[in-house]
This record gives structure tokens, sequence and C-alpha cells, in this order.
């Protein structure tokens, strides 16, 4: 019997039904993998499973038992608890403050050392090892997913949903998770991992349910199964590329000139990334160049580092260790207090001259940096062209060529419900990203520097950015991309630079980096003579937990 | 499981927005039924006298005109400022002062009138636009909330008139204490057979810098510019635009409104230099700003509306309510707008299975 099984949920906002009669099960003692384009519903599912939302049709049951999980609180007393993919915690209050926070055993008078005596214990009980003194805005992002998980299992969860779990974490702390998730099933517990990354997926999940457009597609045992196959169902079999045919689900159907051919294998590589020769002229250059915060710490701690006109270089390291400032100082967002930054060898002192020397700008949170959430689409299209004609004479503005303007731009980037007055927060995150790139990659004649840029993005839709990212460098541009996903670094970038503390450890060509080792520069360790052998045991030991 | 929702709807069409301001007045008309009955009189005829008085007269038209001009011109300075997310509660001081400017100008220049009056409406708009210097520079420089340097900005200013009206600057030749003597600087009236009566030709500021400013938003870079500073300071400067600069100019430009319109009153209506002077204009203008969503031709239709709320003030208490509870009645009514106005963005939304299955069949 299910431990936990959902029939015919239906959910709709404003019409559009984001669940469709969805049926979905999880046994106890299993890891099922979620998957599904962004807009999907699977989202909107785990968010009637914990409560968040009413269902307008079906019913759940808790080992057989329907149950009416009408609140939040409901859903944790049944055991169900969810990890987001952006942490709630308080970055503010200690770990011990956080695990005890909206809790129903936290007692009525705490002091400091006995909230601490009690996290240690579950921290030992359920086998997580966290540091209970620490304020959570000093962990690492593997430290506070550990945090949160901690919080969740301790409230009694039985099911674990994680929702992207392993978007901020190391390959060595990815092993970690996928370690402590298999104890947990070992003992009963289910887990529902939402993810897009197949390779992953395929590695720790029992079995695999597909969505597409709200419904439930497919679920199959993830023996067996291939990432082709997985990708096949996910986006549906009518999205083969620009000729298109009307595919099961209709929306695919649309002619959309700029998308790559997308190959169902994610597993193939990409168009070969011919070495396109880096044409003598660097597009870019750091030399020494420091960056302080307010504070005076240094978020870039004398880098050097040269981008070629033509070439993609990939950027590796956990998040925080200066890939923003790095990004910063490229676009004129920042100025360096020492060092030099140079565009095609010409200074510049702040955004507007870096855009006018052909900078585009992907930023890592595009609605905070990018985008104005409350203005329309249009509005926000026009962004970086606005000043030239036909948009702008002198002082003069034209709402009717910004608008044509916009519709070009918002039809190119393929953002399906491109109604240019609608506001820019409603659309749905893959698609403010297609916007925001395609904006970008428009002015972006010398160099475009992309910030985590598939992030939260469907397969289809990186597919669609990788493909144009290798058009945009065959013209001679050259790429920054600053990603997580070291597969991704590894298919689409001709070099790698890893940073660490806002220093460039090591930079690789493609063709030579691995996992493993990009993951140890990484982690600021750098395979030494004398390290040589704590490298081999680490290596030992995540190759022994991790069969290939 | 179908049943009634509530919806919410990001963004009302100017149709509706009409419509709850029109219910709201008709609210207000009712409440002060209520009020009526309280008095002693018959119910709704307090209302209809209230509307009777402020449309159905002659009298009634002219003092809503000149009611309206400084609430809508103080709506546009706050409005100004929202345009980049900044609220300006100054504008209260900010009339104060560009009111002293004017009078300052019309005590103290001899100037002939030609030259004169556009003096003392420049000298008025560049008190109001120095009154917001300072928070301004708080704000932009340092980081200080504009909201509570332009607030206490404001006690400053109407001490500062008041000290000048029963000081330095007081009619000596005059019984009543506290204010000026007659500034000799005047607004020219309209022709005597248009029957306008004490209408001065300020009234048409309130139109004409919002026709400006309207067209300024839509048809300038700058406008494009300034709405995006307001919206997200952020991507504006990512962007390239100089966020600084634009929150700056908006700010004075702000201030300016507000200080103009302070000289308008003065050279228009009330002659005299008074603590007085403004009627808590600068406060009501912050409700037309927010009423009017972001639009400076809408100001005009919101300062209009509370031209006539506070109107009706002044009838309730001609009718005998005291003053305390004619202020009560006025800050009712202005809930009751402002909370029309949000009731507009939701709806009642029946959840139907023959929508479910419309739904469906669309895909």
């Amino acid at each position: 019997m299910a431990l936990v099984s959902m029939h015919g949920i239906t959910k709709s906002f404003y019409g559009v039904l984001a669940n469709d009669r969805v049926d979905f099960a999880v046994e106890g003692g299993e890891i099922h993998a979620l998957l599904g384009e962004n807009g999907a519903g699977k989202s909107t599912l785990m968010n009637v499973l914990t409560g968040l939302y009413q269902p307008e049709e079906g019913e759940i049951r808790i080992e057989g038992h329907p149950r009416r999980l009408d609140r939040p609180a409901s859903a944790i007393a049944a055991g169900i608890g969810m990890v987001h993919q952006h942490f709630r915690l308080v970055r503010n209050f200690t770990v011990a403050e956080n695990l005890h926070l909206g809790w129903s055993e936290t007692p009525a008078r705490l002091a400091r050392g006995a909230l601490e005596r009690r996290s240690a214990e579950l921290a030992r009980q359920f086998g997580l090892s966290v540091p209970p003194s620490a304020l959570v805005r000093d962990l690492s992002a593997g430290e506070q997913q550990r945090v949160e998980i901690l919080r969740v299992l301790a409230r009694g969860a039985r099911v674990l949903i994680l929702d992207e779990p392993t978007a901020v974490l190391t390959p060595q702390e990815v092993v970690s998770l996928f370690a402590a998730l298999r104890a947990f099933r070992a003992e009963g517990g289910a887990v529902i991992l939402i993810s897009h990354k197949l390779g992953e997926v395929l590695e720790i999940a029992d079995r695999v349910t597909v969505m597409r457009a709200g419904r439930h597609v497919a679920t199959r045992p993830a023996l067996g199964a291939t990432r082709g196959e997985l990708a096949r169902l996910i986006m549906g079999a009518a999205d083969l590329g620009a000729a298109g045919t009307g595919g099961a689900a209709g929306e695919t159907a649309q002619h959309r000139p700029s998308r790559a051919p997308v190959s169902l294998d994610p597993g193939a590589g990409q168009p070969a990334a011919s070495p396109v020769s880096g044409a003598g002229r660097p597009a870019a250059s750091l030399s020494g160049v420091v960056l302080r915060d307010a504070r005076g710490i240094a978020l870039l701690d004398g880098v050097d580092l040269e981008i070629r006109a033509g070439e993609i270089l990939g950027v590796a390291g956990i998040a925080g260790n200066g890939q923003r400032a790095l990004s910063e100082v490229l676009t004129g967002c920042a100025m360096p207090q020492s060092g030099e930054v140079r565009i095609a060898g010409q200074h510049f002192a702040d955004p507007l001259a870096a855009l006018r020397l052909g900078v585009g700008h992907i930023p890592e949170d595009r609605l905070r940096s990018a985008l104005a959430g409350e203005l329309s689409l249009a509005e926000n299209a026009i962004l970086r062209d606005y000043r030239a004609a036909p948009v702008s004479r002198g002082w003069r503005f034209s709402p009717r060529e910004a608008r044509a303007l916009a519709g070009r731009i918002i039809a190119a980037a393929g953002v399906d419900r491109g109604d240019p007055a609608l506001a820019a927060r409603s659309l749905s995150g893959g698609n403010q990203q297609r916007l925001v790139a395609e904006r970008e990659m428009r002015v972006a004649g010398r160099l475009l520097v992309a910030v985590y840029p598939t992030r939260g993005l469907d397969v289809g839709a990186t597919r669609a950015l990788h493909g144009r990212m290798q058009a945009l460098r065959a013209t001679g541009s050259a790429v920054l991309l600053v990603s997580e996903e070291i597969e991704e670094l590894l298919e689409q970038a001709d070099r790698i630079a890893v940073m660490f503390r806002g220093r460039i450890t090591g930079i690789l060509p493609a063709a030579e980096a691995d996992a493993e080792r990009l993951g140890l520069l990484m982690s600021g360790v750098e395979p030494e003579a004398d390290e040589e052998a704590a490298w081999a045991g680490q290596h030992e030991q995540a190759t022994a937990s991790n069969p290939p | 499981m179908s049943g009634w929702t509530v919806q919410r709807i990001p963004a009302i069409t100017l149709g509706v927005r009409l419509a709850a301001y029109g219910l709201a007045l008709l609210a207000a008309i009712l409440l002060a039924g209520l009020l009526s009955v309280g008095v002693g009189l018959p119910p709704l005829r307090l209302g209809g006298t209230i509307l009777y008085a402020c449309f159905a007269t002659r009298f009634g038209l002219q003092d809503l005109a000149l009611l309206a001009t400084p609430l809508i011109l103080c709506g546009l300075s706050v409005l100004m400022l929202l345009r980049v997310g900044l609220w300006n509660i100054g504008a209260d001081g900010q009339f104060y002062v560009g009111a002293t400017c004017a009078a300052a100008v019309g005590l103290f220049v001899g100037a002939p009138p030609w030259l004169g009056l556009p003096l003392a409406g420049l000298a008025g708009a560049a008190g109001g636009a120095a009154w917001i210097a300072l928070p301004a520079f708080a704000r932009l420089v340092l980081g200080v909330s504009e909201i509570i340097t332009t607030l206490l900005l404001n006690f400053v200013a109407r001490l500062l008139v008041d000290g000048l009206a029963t000081g330095a600057w007081r009619d000596v030749h005059s019984s009543v204490t506290g204010q000026t003597q007659r500034i000799p600087i005047v607004l020219p009236r309209f022709p005597h057979d248009w029957h306008f009566g004490p209408v001065h030709a300020g009234v048409l500021a309130a139109p004409a810098i919002a026709l400006l400013l309207s067209l300024a938003f839509r048809f300038t870079r700058w406008g494009y510019e300034l709405r995006l500073c307001g919206a997200n300071p952020q991507a504006a400067a990512y962007g390239g635009m100089p966020v600084r600069r634009r929150l700056l100019q908006a700010m004075l430009l702000g201030g300016a409104i507000a200080g103009l319109a302070g000289a308008i009153e003065l050279t228009g209506t009330v002659h005299r230099l008074e603590s007085g002077i403004s009627n808590g204009y600068g406060y009501t203008g912050i409700i037309v700003a927010v009423l009017a969503a972001g639009a400076p031709l809408g100001a005009i239709v919101t300062g209009l509306l509370m031209a006539v709320v506070l109107n009706g003030g002044t009838v309730l208490q001609i009718h005998g309510l005291p003053a305390a509870a004619a202020s009560c009645f006025i800050g009712v009514v202005l809930l009751v707008v402002a909370l029309a106005e949000r009731l507009a963005h939701y709806r009642l939304v029946r959840l139907r299975p023959a929508a479910l299955a419309a739904g469906r069949a669309a895909r």
C-alpha cells in the first residue's frame, strides 16, 4: 500500500489548469523522482501535498486513509515535509534557533544552551551533522540544506519532498546528500525528488514520474530508463525542432524560429565545441583585480583572467566565491579598487559604457537585477535598446515603436503567453529567463556575461539557451558562463576556470577537466604533491559510495 | 469541490476604477445621512445638501475649482515622487515655503505686475524645491527614509510661516493677528462677464501641469527612465541609467510643484501669508496621488473628488455638526474611497465543473 497517494488532483488558477486529474503515489522505502518542464505542474502538485493549496477535485490518502490537508500544519502532522529550492531559513538565527522555529515541541522557556543540546541530539539521531551554534548565514549551501532536512525530519516526516536539492551543492556534497537519502529510505521513509538533472535522477531514484502540461504522463522504474526516453516524455515527442508537427500537448506546435533543433538525447554532446581560434585579441581581460565590499572584505582577491573572442569560458565554483563580483566588474556594475578591467582593450567606468562596448549581462537574480517585476514585458524588453532610434530620438520617446521592438524581442525569445502588457513578474521563471537572455544576446557584440543562466530552466529551455550561446560564439563574441553544473560546463565551455575565495584556482581546457578535479578545485584543494594522498583517499570514498 | 472563490486582478481598467470611486462617493453620502440622523436632521438630506452645494450653485462650482487647485497640484507633487518609488509626505511644508517665497517677492521686490507674478511663481517653485533638497540629499547620499525627513520638515515650515506672520512680516495695521499684510502681487481673475467670481487664472495651472507631466511620462526618454528607476533601481542601474540623478530630478520637481501650489494659493486665493494657508493640502495630496494610480490626468479627477469631500465637511459644519465630527466624516470617507479602490481589484468567481471542462477542452 502506498505511503502517500494522490488521486485525480485538479487545481486551476484563473482558468488555467495547473493540475488536471493527476494521480501520483509514493511507496514507503522508495525514492521517487518527479520530472517535468517548468509549468508542467510539479510545484503545484507538491504545494497541494504540503497543504498550501486546496485542490478543486481529487483526494489525498495517507496509508490508504483519505486525509484533508487544509493547512501546511496538517501536512506536517501527516508526516509530509518539504525542503524548498530556496531555503526557508532565518539567516540571522543560529542553526538551533532555526530548528526549533515554529515547532510545537519547542519548550516554552528556552535557554540557548538547552536549544543547542537538543539540536545536537537531533543531529546525532538522524545522522546529519550540523553545527548547532553557527549562524545560518555563515554556513555553506550544503550545510544549510542539511539544516533544512533535519528540521523536516525532526518534526516526524516520513515523506521528504526535495525541490531541486542539488542545485547549489558541490559534487562531494551531492554524494553526502544521496547517502543520507539512501539511509532515510532504508528506514522506510519515502523521498519525492523534483529535479531537472536526468543523470542524477537515474542515479538515485527507484521510480520516475513525468508530468507535462498539468497531466500525469508516465511512471516508470528508473532501472532501465534512459535519459533520451525521459527527455522525450518530458518534452513531448513533438518538439523535434523548428518544423515540429502538432504534438499531444499542442503548445509545442508553434513555430519558434530561434530555437535550435533539439536533440532528444541530452547525453549526446552539443554541436561539437569547434575550437574557434582565439583570434588574437582578447574580448575581455582582467589583471590584478581586487574588489572589496562595503565591509572591506575582498570579493575578488587579485584576479588575472583573459577571455578570448569566440570562446566560451566557463566559471565553476561554489556560489559565493566571487562569481558575482567577477560578473559585476566585467559589466561595469562595480569598479575594482585596484587592477584593470578592459573590454576589447578599452577602459570603461559604468554599465552604460560597458553596454556601448558590446557587453550583455544575464545576472544571477533576474527578477531582482534584470527585470522590473511590476512593469510590463514591453517596458522590460527595451531596457537595453531604448536609447536608439526608432524607439528614442533625442529626448523623445515613442511608445508605439517601443511596443513594436518589444514584440520582436518577445517573439524571438519564444516566450509563450507573450502579451507585451503583462507584468514581468507574472511570467514563469523560465520565460523570464528567456526574455532576459534574448535581450542580452542582442546587445552582446563582444561579450556575454551569463551567471547561472540555466538555473531553474527545464530541459527544452536549457537546450535552446545553449544553442543560442553557441550561435553567439560563432559570430565571434565571447561568453563567460558561470555555472554550478559541472556537466553543463564540460559540455559547453572551451575552457573552465575555477574560483575559490575570490581567486582563480585553476583554468583547464574543457577536454582535460572532469568532475572530480573541478570539485576539488572548487573546494580550494589543489592537488599538491603532499596532498596527493588526501585527494586519493577522498576519491576512493567518493567512488565507493557512488558506483559509476 | 466547486463553490465560490475570490480572485485578485493585478490591474483594473479605468471604467472599473471610476465606478469604484463613484460607489464610494455614494457610500459617503449615505454616511452623511447617518450622521445627520445623529444631529437631528432628516437623513439623506445632508448628503443631498452636500451634492447640491458643490455642483448645483455657481458659488459651489467656484469653490470647488478654488479648492481643487491646490489639492491637484499637491497630488501631482506626490505623484512625481511616486513615479520613482519615493514618498513625498512633505508637500505641505513645500507648499508653505513656496507661499513664503512668493510672499517675500511680493513684499520686498518692487516689480511691476507683469514681472512680479512670474517671479513670485518662480520663487515659489524654487522655495519648494529647496525645501525638499535636504531630504533628497539625506535619501540619496545617506539612505535616510524620505518619509521621515519630509514629514518632519512640514512642522518646521509651518512654524516658519507662523513666526513670520506673527512677527517680522505681520500686518501692523490689521486687528487680525497672525497674518501678513496683503500681498500686492495678485493672480488675475477671469473676465467679469464669464461670472467666474473669485476663480483666478491659477486654476489653469493644475490641469496644465497635469497634462505636461502626462506627456512627459509617456513620450520622453526621461519619463521612461523615471519609471524604471522607480520600479527597480537595481535593474535601472544595470541598464545604464543614472538612477540617482533621475531620483533627484524627480524629487526637486515634486518639491517645485508643491511650492508653486503655495505661491498660486497665496497670490490667487488667500492674498496674505498666514499659517492657515494650507488646510492640510499636502497631506490630502497624498491621497489624491495614491488614488490617481500613477496617472497625472487621473490626479485631476481624484483632486476634484477630494475637494467634494472637503466641501462636504464644511457643509456639515454649517448644519451644526461640530468641527471634529466633520473631520471624522472626512476621514471615514477617505477610508471608504481607499477601500473601494482596493476592493475593485477583487472579484468573486464561481467555480463550475463546466468551467473546468471548458478548460480541458481548450487544451
